[in-house]
């Protein structure tokens, strides 16, 4: 609810800003503040949230400015048409130069980027019979409503308007499940596809969101004096807007509107400095990310104390699980099929076939470099195999991605846990969380206020419950002990509700008090249906939980049967303790 | 014939100078992950100081040795500020933080030759030859002495780094910490040189392609940006992981780039770029790069 009065109360505020301040050009301040805040909160998004370099943002700005600027004025369309078509230029100029990010990423993005907008300055430089090159294009139309003397104050309402939808976007992002993915994406991306999340479209979509940020922001700039000259969109531009980006607060969603006040106030107030203007610019730069990485949102919170998360008491372990009742899972049967895989003529999986049941608990065991994490990773779609097939319940999913294999009920925890870092246990927890609205039920309920995710939270309290670490909820992993950290990897996956899990060495490095705890668990998903694809080195576990064990050695199957059969069989006992020809 | 010959060397002649500049990226990168997005401002700090020294009348390969230490101390404070203080902030760092330290760097070295020199066009004297269009003829057509020296200075500079890389014992430590820094660490590798000697060579390669540079071009204080840029390009041509590809890679670039600007004077030097653009769509670890994954 305080979310909303602080709409309200900016809406008042830009509403009675032209009457409260001495003379024009302060409306003129206010018009830019308003614009390339829209432009640095789409780098924030970008940058803050998705961890996606763009060094080319003034590309797209330009891009914006000039689409507009041309339609309006050359081919004489109305502004309230221009201007959503220069966005759209800019829009799909992101999504091609966010294609790139489909398949690659960091570095290449940021060289990139680099390169697109190195490429949009020179091309409004060169091509003067469009774009005026550096003498810029004269008599674009003003955005004043037809009335010339209130024009300025129209046009900042307009572009404070702007900025407000913008912004609540901005705080929808940031906290909603979408905000929570794009972490997820960009601390790991095995973890986001195992999710069920689709990485490349998710990293274009939000570059290209940003990129269209960045021409709505250019657009308006546009139209603001009536002139506009490829001098305005060099790399200055971008990194200024990237300094407006850190300098307020990265990854904060009110960091921009810091940001942008703060480089406003520079850029005015160095104004006289101009021959020493790239000194300061990168001085500056220099200073906040060495010296203020968390901008000033983060000096702000560091001024005021924050109060601590307090943890409620543990709860007695019986009474504890009482609290979820897992529901009943139908469990799918899992069929591998002459499955080979080599890395650069190093076979790790050699013509491997498995048949797991429905709702049984499978185990894969073997010595270390036998295979095993080739395999699930095979399995769950984040290696391709060699040959062979694999099906889920007889659907044939060989070719399907691991996003894919997610959606149809495979979840899979991490033997290097994969847990993300920038969001609190409970949001961990939810990621796994199916939504129960669509977006925009659940922008709606959002603005509304109070019972946003209430379900989902709900369900991801119970899971914690359930494994009795709901005393952790607020902590980050980081600040959790190894077993506590497992404990949360598996309640994620335990959230997606899946139909096959794959668990990674679910007790490797645990003590026996808590692997114990952990096959409590594993044999109540069993119960309820899952169907369980186990690989250990841990044999007590293994041995107490197992229906059926594989036994893997140099990428072969060497043994196969229940536990008693697979504890006598002299092929294990050589593969695991050697011959004794060998020992002697 | 004339015009092939006199372009293809011309190209061959920048291709070598985006060639050492993009090593100096690709070795930095290499160690460390990180790299310098003013490589192209190095090399024009290069190219200035080499033109000051030879107008003030210093022998030519005194100033050479001047500039090659001066950029030696530059790779070491670039090192030293933009990129070791990132290693203390840990986490609360901002992601890409080293891009944007780099770059600002980069601004302010902008801003400073702006300030000695002034902000127009400037012509340095050649090194190698008496005047900057001194012509040898080879096979009956007209070369430029100045072009054929930087080749061959460049080959021997990107030879002596792969005996550097490949044969002496600092290069095996540089692939060490390439692939695991605290592996490296426990094996007595001293990683913290490594990775100051990566960025003092990254520098010192720009320092070379800036000396060789300078009686090539007009000289001034905004041009190493489109040098970032296109060594970015030919490093990542070579997936940033493979030398040998990025000599290859430098070289196509420059002979391309020369053969686009005669054939279009206006956008030419826009082809080249956008089709490395392109071929990373399509192949994104680089034309001659692997990329490796491992997910447990």
């Amino acid at each position: 609810m305080y979310r909303n009065l602080g709409y309200l109360l900016a809406i008042a505020i830009a509403a009675a800003f032209p009457f409260l301040v001495p003379n024009n050009f302060f409306v003129h301040l206010a018009q830019i503040f308003a614009y390339t805040t829209i432009a640095v909160i789409g780098l924030n998004l970008l940058l803050g949230l998705s961890g996606q370099m763009s060094l080319g943002h003034g590309g797209f700005y330009a891009l914006g400015a000039y689409g507009s600027a041309l339609l309006a004025g050359s081919l004489g369309w109305p502004l309230l048409f221009s201007i959503p078509a220069g966005v759209g230029v800019a829009l799909v100029a992101g999504i091609l130069v966010g294609l790139l990010c489909l398949r690659t990423r960091g570095l290449y993005l940021a060289m990139a980027t680099l390169a697109f907008g190195f490429i949009v300055e020179i091309a409004a430089q060169r091509w003067t019979s469009l774009t005026g090159g550096t003498m810029g294009l004269f008599g674009v139309p003003q955005l004043d409503f037809g009335n010339f003397r209130m024009g300025p104050v129209y046009f900042f309402w307009f572009a404070a308007a702007m900025l407000l939808l913008v912004q609540i976007g901005s705080d929808y992002l940031f906290a909603s499940r979408y905000g929570r993915r794009l972490q997820a994406i960009k601390e790991s991306e095995p973890f986001a596809r195992t999710i069920g999340l689709n990485v490349p479209i998710w990293r274009t979509a939000i570059f290209a969101l940003s990129a269209a940020l960045a021409g709505l922001a250019g657009a308006l700039f546009a139209h603001q004096s009536g002139f506009i000259s490829s001098e305005a969109f060099s790399i200055r531009l971008t990194i200024g807007l990237l300094i407006a980006t850190v300098i307020g607060g990265l990854g904060r969603s009110y960091g921009p509107i810091f940001g942008a006040a703060i480089l406003i106030g520079i850029a005015e107030t160095t104004a006289a400095l101009h021959e020493i203007g790239l000194l300061l610019y990168g001085g500056i730069l220099l200073t906040v990310i060495l010296v203020f990485p968390e901008g000033a949102i983060g000096l702000a919170g560091k001024l005021i104390p924050r109060k601590t998360a307090k943890a409620p008491p543990r709860r007695d372990a019986e009474e504890a699980r009482s609290a979820l009742v897992l529901p009943q899972a139908k469990g799918a049967a899992l069929d591998i099929v002459g499955v080979s895989k080599s890395y650069s003529g190093v076979v790790a999986l050699s013509d491997l076939n498995m048949s797991i049941r429905p709702g049984t608990v499978h185990a894969l065991i073997g010595p270390n470099g036998a295979g095993k994490s080739t395999f699930i990773n095979v399995v769950a779609g984040l290696y391709q195999g060699d040959k062979g097939t694999i099906s889920i319940d007889g659907k044939d999913v060989t070719g399907t991605s691991a996003h894919a294999r997610a959606r149809l009920g495979l979840a899979r925890t991490f033997q290097n846990l994969q847990l993300i870092q920038g969001v609190s246990v409970l949001d961990n927890v939810m990621l796994g969380v199916r939504p129960e609205r669509g977006a925009p039920g659940d922008f709606l309920a959002w603005l509304a206020g109070g019972g946003h995710e209430r379900g989902e939270r709900r369900r991801a309290e119970a899971i914690l419950e359930f494994l009795n670490i709901s005393h952790l909820r607020d902590l980050r992993p980081k600040d959790l002990s190894y077993g506590h950290r497992k404990l949360v990897e598996l309640a994620r996956a335990i959230a997606q509700q899946p139909s096959i899990m794959l668990l990674d060495e679910p007790v490797a490095g645990l003590n026996a008090q808590e692997a114990a705890s952990i096959a409590r668990v594993v044999s109540d998903l069993r119960d309820r249906g899952t169907t369980i694809l186990l690989v250990e080195h841990n044999m007590d576990f293994v041995m107490g939980l197992s229906d059926r064990i594989t036994v893997l050695d140099f990428g072969h199957r060497i043994a196969e049967g229940t536990p008693e059969e697979i504890q006598k069989n002299p092929d294990v006992i050589r593969a695991y303790l050697g011959t004794d020809e060998a020992a002697a | 014939m004339t015009n092939f010959l006199q372009l293809l060397v011309s190209g061959v002649a920048m291709g070598a100078i985006y060639t050492l500049t993009a090593k100096g990226l690709f070795i930095a990168h290499l160690a460390t992950h990180r790299l310098n997005f003013g490589q192209g401002d190095f090399m024009m700090v290069a190219a200035f100081l080499v033109m000051a020294l030879l107008i003030a009348g210093v022998h030519a390969l005194l100033a050479v040795i001047l500039v090659v230490l001066a950029l030696c101390v530059m790779g070491y404070l670039l090192e030293r500020i933009a990129i070791r203080p990132l290693d203390a902030l840990a986490e609360r760092s901002t992601p890409y933080a080293w891009v944007l330290t780099t770059a600002g760097i980069a601004l302010i070295l902008q801003n400073l030759v702006e300030l000695v020199w002034g902000g127009s066009a400037q012509y340095a004297p050649p090194l190698f030859s008496q005047s900057r269009d001194s012509v040898v003829i080879v096979m009956g057509v007209g070369i430029f002495v100045e072009e054929i020296a930087i080749i061959v200075v460049a080959f021997l500079v990107v030879g002596a780094l792969y005996w550097f890389l490949f044969a002496s014992r600092w290069g095996k430590a540089v692939y060490a910490v390439a692939f695991n820094p605290e592996a490296a660490n426990l094996l007595g590798v001293d990683v913290r040189g490594v990775i100051v000697l990566v960025f003092v060579i990254a520098s010192v390669l720009a320092g070379v392609a800036g000396v060789l540079i300078g009686p090539l071009v007009s000289l001034h204080p905004h041009i190493g940006l489109v040098f970032t840029i296109k060594a970015l390009a030919v490093a990542s041509l070579g997936g940033f992981s493979n030398p040998v590809g990025i000599l290859i890679g430098g070289l196509l670039f420059g002979v391309a780039e020369a053969f686009s600007n005669y054939w279009d004077s206006a956008f030419g030097d826009l082809y080249p770029l956008l089709f490395v653009l392109a071929s990373l769509a399509i192949k994104p670890s680089g034309l001659f790069g692997e990329r490796h994954a491992d997910v447990r």
